[in-house]
């Protein structure tokens, strides 16, 4: 009995030594919040168990990951961003999917490009600003731009929003983590503010109505302004101790679209309550500030900056769906990490904190 | 720090440090960020709880949205084309069935259902949200309701619900007018959501050809909504607040429906196409394109076997040959030879031309021949449309030269879409050098100048260039645009709203060389030697015109072949053009019959029952000229009584 003990330890600590356990157990209860919701949002055993599937495989992303030395991620960075690139190009060409072609019909599942990107674009980054010297300047800031803008312009194009706008914040994240001067930083924003009312121009029709909804939710009471009002009732119904698991009426009277993927903070909200949101925001920001943390400790400026910014870019889904439920930001295709029903997000997240955990793993101890 | 530039030294240690500033930062950043929402969230489930947690009570007030009539279609005399019936569907809401397939057998033994019917199904399943109800089968018969209603509480998730459906009393006869509309299919719903206009995906049905697609956006009005209170199960107990729907406006047409009938029945059961134009005003009277088929068919979606019955049928019962056919016009081009000869001044109606059956451009061996062997002898401008002399068109033809060709019938609208209120016409090939350099990467050569003369070579027309064209010629000179729809409504009682239409084109330069044009055209019909007299022989009227028979081969080498061995789609085809009452015309008239041979033997013929049909029997008593409203009342009579439907209120 001891022997077996010792020896399925043995084995973990060889496999699992990279793993970070403060994080590990971070995710793992955001998981669990997500299973609990699923059940309730769903109601299909069948769909909580696909649910729990996709953790799985994301989770055994995320092992293998952690295993790879940042050294070697490095060597393949341009591989993958190129590759990526290509299958993005490729959705224009075969891709499917109902309103926007965002898929790729492998056969055996559908792969989403855009997924993808949320890992290669931060890594490309990182890659360069890798080599170039830092802080950066304006050359170094021209081809990083070009690293970003591509994948993000043909993101949008797509055109999905949502993901554009996570990919094109991963990679602003790493060159505002490279130490960018605030007079640039500056800059920059001064230029995003003119070029609002250009870029106005270039929004899909369904874009701009969902800016002006949001803005007025009643001037569109049976589109976009229906998700927005009936999901502000969930979360206000929910008050401070929420109506209990299970008990939400909004989602199970069919009165919020997209229960169970974009609005499921909602329904959260509205069975456990405003308690319940401070326990899963802080468990978001556990998971963020953990990240950060073990970037912090990376042998080298690529594992540093790309552990960074896939940490703030995961803080920017918190913000913006959570935003975006309750109303406070217009409505854009973003789910609650970890929370949402859906496959590839979920996969593609967990294997960004296996990158995470090896940058915190492999540190300057490690053959530095 | 001075020389910054010079090699800049990576210190990997500042590196570190101004990362771990940074991600501080960022953490700070996200922090407060997360507060704000936290305190956001708290603003809405503490301070405001009450208010929100009384709405969510409330909140078994369910959004419907509210379906309008769509516009009915009317003809010129009030006679109902497009009508709107009462009928009732079967909706099931995925969502709340536990059991699909099991579902489906139960309802197969009280509702006949097709492969059809559960394919779509199950299509529009995999594209919607599953708390949408999705329609099963439409039009229910009073027998299958009652067989639901019996046992409908062991069904949940089925609905029957009523709507309206959408009834073409006239089937053929205005197909490929009023086209039809059909289910709204996952395109549909894609293009509507793209223009923000995703509403519009709970009405039953979109126009899918005709003037149901190009008007779509007036008759099918706009989608109201109601506030509905449900029980628990989601079944509406009481409205309580209405945003009224807006129906769609209802089209006047100018085609006269007995018109259209007479002028179907005038072509005796051959295929071709024909439009009537009113010329004062390029309102269409009559059109038609023949074979046609059932529009009805399409309304509930069409059944696989259906369609690619007509789809395959070599006929081309779907294809609209007046707006999207094309053909070489033969002979009818020489009365816009001769208007554009006259307006450039190159011939006057004196001028003669000696006609001795075949014409040679200088220095070149090829013949172009008349169809007369031996030829016509001298020949002024009306004996030239009257007995159709080619030798005429091709001297003209080189005078004119193909620049001037081009340009001129430029301004008759050839060449080019009429702007009918249909979509997808065709603009047809106006030969000229630069499209000829377009299309196939060569200069222009004289002897494709001569042929052009007498509507062979490269020209393409649609029935509907050479029916404006005709309408010019019939009126005051001037391209009218020609249109469907005369007026919308708003509802029953709302004043009628003429549609606007562009001004009149001016085309010819003086209204004589108008008449030495028109003098022709009557001499075609009535004169000695006119290729149209038997067709027009009795007549009480006087009418003008002029016969063409396109070819689809050239003659050269196949003068012994057998012209109804050719295969289907190159044989010839017989054409008219003309109008009538000659002296003050009211009819404008085009037409083409497929496979007929020439056209003074086989179009005008069909061209004289349709003149006849419009102007009516000879008055009896001295009476005054026939007019467009007297025989409007006449062919009233041929009219079955208007469908019942037109009485009732709708919505």
């Amino acid at each position: 009995m001891n022997v077996l003990v010792r020896a399925l330890s043995a084995f973990a600590w060889r496999w699992l030594d990279k793993v970070d356990v403060p994080l590990l157990l971070g995710l793992g209860a955001i998981m669990g919040l997500s299973l609990v919701v699923q059940a309730s949002a769903g109601g299909d055993a069948d769909a909580v168990l696909k649910q729990a599937a996709r953790f799985a495989i994301g989770l055994g992303a995320l092992l293998m990951l952690s295993r790879v030395a940042p050294s070697t991620l490095r060597q393949w960075t341009p591989l993958a961003y190129l590759a990526s690139l290509v299958l993005l190009g490729l959705v224009f060409a075969v891709g499917t999917g109902r309103s926007a072609n965002l898929w790729i019909d492998l056969k055996v599942f559908y792969l989403q490009p855009g997924e993808l990107l949320k890992l290669s674009v931060p890594m490309m980054v990182a890659w360069f600003l890798h080599q170039a010297v830092l802080p950066p300047r304006w050359r170094t800031l021209g081809i990083t731009a070009a690293i970003i803008g591509l994948p993000v312009g043909l993101t949008i194009l797509q055109p999905d929003f949502g993901t554009g706008l996570l990919v094109g914040a991963s990679g602003v994240f790493a060159v505002f983590l490279a130490g960018i001067a605030w007079w640039r930083i500056g800059l920059f924003a001064g230029l995003g503010l003119a070029a609002l009312p250009v870029g106005w121009q270039f929004l899909m029709p369904y874009q701009r109505d969902r800016i002006l909804t949001f803005l007025d939710p009643e001037s569109d009471p049976l589109g976009t302004g229906w998700n927005i009002i009936q999901s502000k009732i969930a979360i206000g119904s929910g008050g401070a101790t929420g109506k209990g698991w299970g008990q939400g009426t909004q989602a199970h009277l069919d009165f919020l679209p997209e229960h169970t993927t974009d609005f499921v903070f909602s329904v959260y909200s509205e069975e456990f309550g405003w308690f319940g949101v401070l326990v899963l925001l802080a468990l978001y920001f556990v998971v963020v500030a953990r990240s950060l943390w073990l970037a912090s400790q990376a042998r080298d400026t690529y594992g540093r900056l790309l552990a960074g910014a896939l940490a703030l870019t995961f803080s920017v889904y918190v913000i913006v769906n959570a935003g975006m439920v309750a109303g406070f930001l217009p409505v854009v295709g973003v789910p609650m990490p970890l929370l949402s029903y859906g496959g590839t997000s979920a996969v593609s997240l967990l294997a960004g904190f296996g990158m995470v955990m090896a940058a915190g793993a492999h540190r300057r101890t490690w053959g530095g | 720090m001075k020389r910054r530039r010079a090699r800049p030294v990576r210190n990997a240690a500042a590196e570190g440090e101004q990362f771990r500033r940074r991600a501080l930062l960022a953490a700070l950043g996200v922090a407060s960020a997360l507060v704000a929402l936290a305190l956001g969230y708290g603003r809405l489930q503490i301070q405001q709880h009450e208010e929100y947690a009384t709405r969510s009570e409330e909140n078994r007030i369910r959004l419907d949205p509210i379906v309008p009539a769509r516009g009915l279609v009317y003809d010129r005399n009030g006679v109902l084309l497009a009508d709107n019936a009462p009928a009732y569907r079967l909706d099931i809401v995925p969502e709340r069935v536990e059991d699909m397939p099991q579902l489906l057998a139960a309802l197969r033994e009280r509702v006949a259902l097709s492969e059809d019917e559960l394919r779509r199904f199950d299509n529009a399943r995999k594209g919607s949200r599953r708390f949408k109800p999705i329609p099963l089968k439409l039009r229910l018969s009073e027998e299958e309701i009652a067989r639901l209603a019996v046992d409908r509480h062991r069904f949940p998730g089925v609905e029957v619900v009523p709507y309206l459906t959408r009834r073409y009393p006239f089937g053929e006869l205005t197909a490929h007018i009023v086209g039809y509309v059909g289910r709204i299919d996952q395109d549909d719903v894609d293009a509507l959501e793209a223009r923000g206009e995703s509403r519009f995906a709970a009405l039953p049905h979109i126009g899918k050809t005709g003037l149901e697609r190009y008007y779509e956006a007036r008759l099918r009005g706009d989608v109201g909504y109601q506030e509905v209170e449900t029980n628990v199960e989601n079944r509406p107990l009481r409205v309580l607040r209405r945003h009224d729907a807006k129906p769609g406006a209802d089209l006047h047409l100018s085609i006269d429906i007995a018109l259209q009938r007479a002028m179907v029945e005038a072509f005796e059961g051959k295929h071709g196409a024909a439009i009537a134009i009113d010329p004062k005003t390029g309102e269409i009277l009559a059109m038609v394109s023949l074979p046609s088929y059932d529009p009805n068919l399409f309304v509930g979606g069409i059944s696989f076997n259906d369609y690619r019955r007509l789809n395959e049928d070599v006929a081309r019962p779907l294809f609209n040959r007046n707006v999207l056919g094309g053909f070489p016009p033969g002979s009818t081009l020489k009365p816009f030879m001769a208007l554009a000869g006259l307006d450039e001044g190159l011939i006057t109606p004196e001028t003669t031309v000696f006609s001795s059956g075949a014409y040679r451009l200088p220095g070149q061996a090829r013949e172009y021949r008349d169809w007369r062997p031996g030829g016509h002898g001298t020949i002024n401008l009306r004996e030239s449309l009257a007995q159709s002399v080619n030798t005429y068109y091709f001297d003209l033809a080189m005078k004119l030269g193909i620049d001037r060709i081009s340009a001129d019938f430029d301004r008759m609208g050839f060449g080019k879409p009429t702007g009918i209120d249909l979509t997808g016409e065709a603009a047809g090939v106006l030969p000229s050098r630069a499209w000829k350099q377009r299309r196939f990467k060569q200069p222009w050569f004289p002897g494709e100048t001569v042929i052009a003369g007498i509507g062979q070579g490269y020209w393409v027309v649609t029935p509907l260039q050479l029916a404006q064209g005709t309408a010019m010629l019939a009126g005051d000179g001037q391209l009218r645009r020609p249109h469907l729809v005369r007026a919308t409504q708003a509802g029953f009682g709302a004043p009628r709203l003429p549609e606007p239409q562009p001004a009149p084109l001016p085309v010819v330069d003086d209204p004589a060389h108008l008449a030495a044009v028109r003098e022709g055209l009557v001499a075609t019909m009535h004169g000695p030697t006119g290729s149209g007299a038997r067709a027009a022989a009795g007549a009480h009227y006087l009418m003008a015109g002029k016969t063409g028979t396109a070819q689809r081969v050239s003659r050269q080498g196949t003068e012994r072949l057998d012209p109804n061995k050719l295969p289907y789609h190159l044989r010839h085809q017989a054409l008219f053009v003309g109008y009538a009452p000659a002296e003050a015309p009211t009819i404008a008239l085009a037409l083409v019959v497929e496979h007929g041979g020439s056209g003074s033997l086989a179009a005008a013929p069909v061209a004289r029952r349709i003149f006849d049909a419009w102007i009516g029997p000879p008055p009896v008593a001295p009476a005054p000229p026939p007019s467009a409203s007297a025989s409007a009342s006449a062919s009233a009579e041929v009219i079955p009584a208007p469908a019942p439907a037109a009485e009732e209120p709708r919505g």
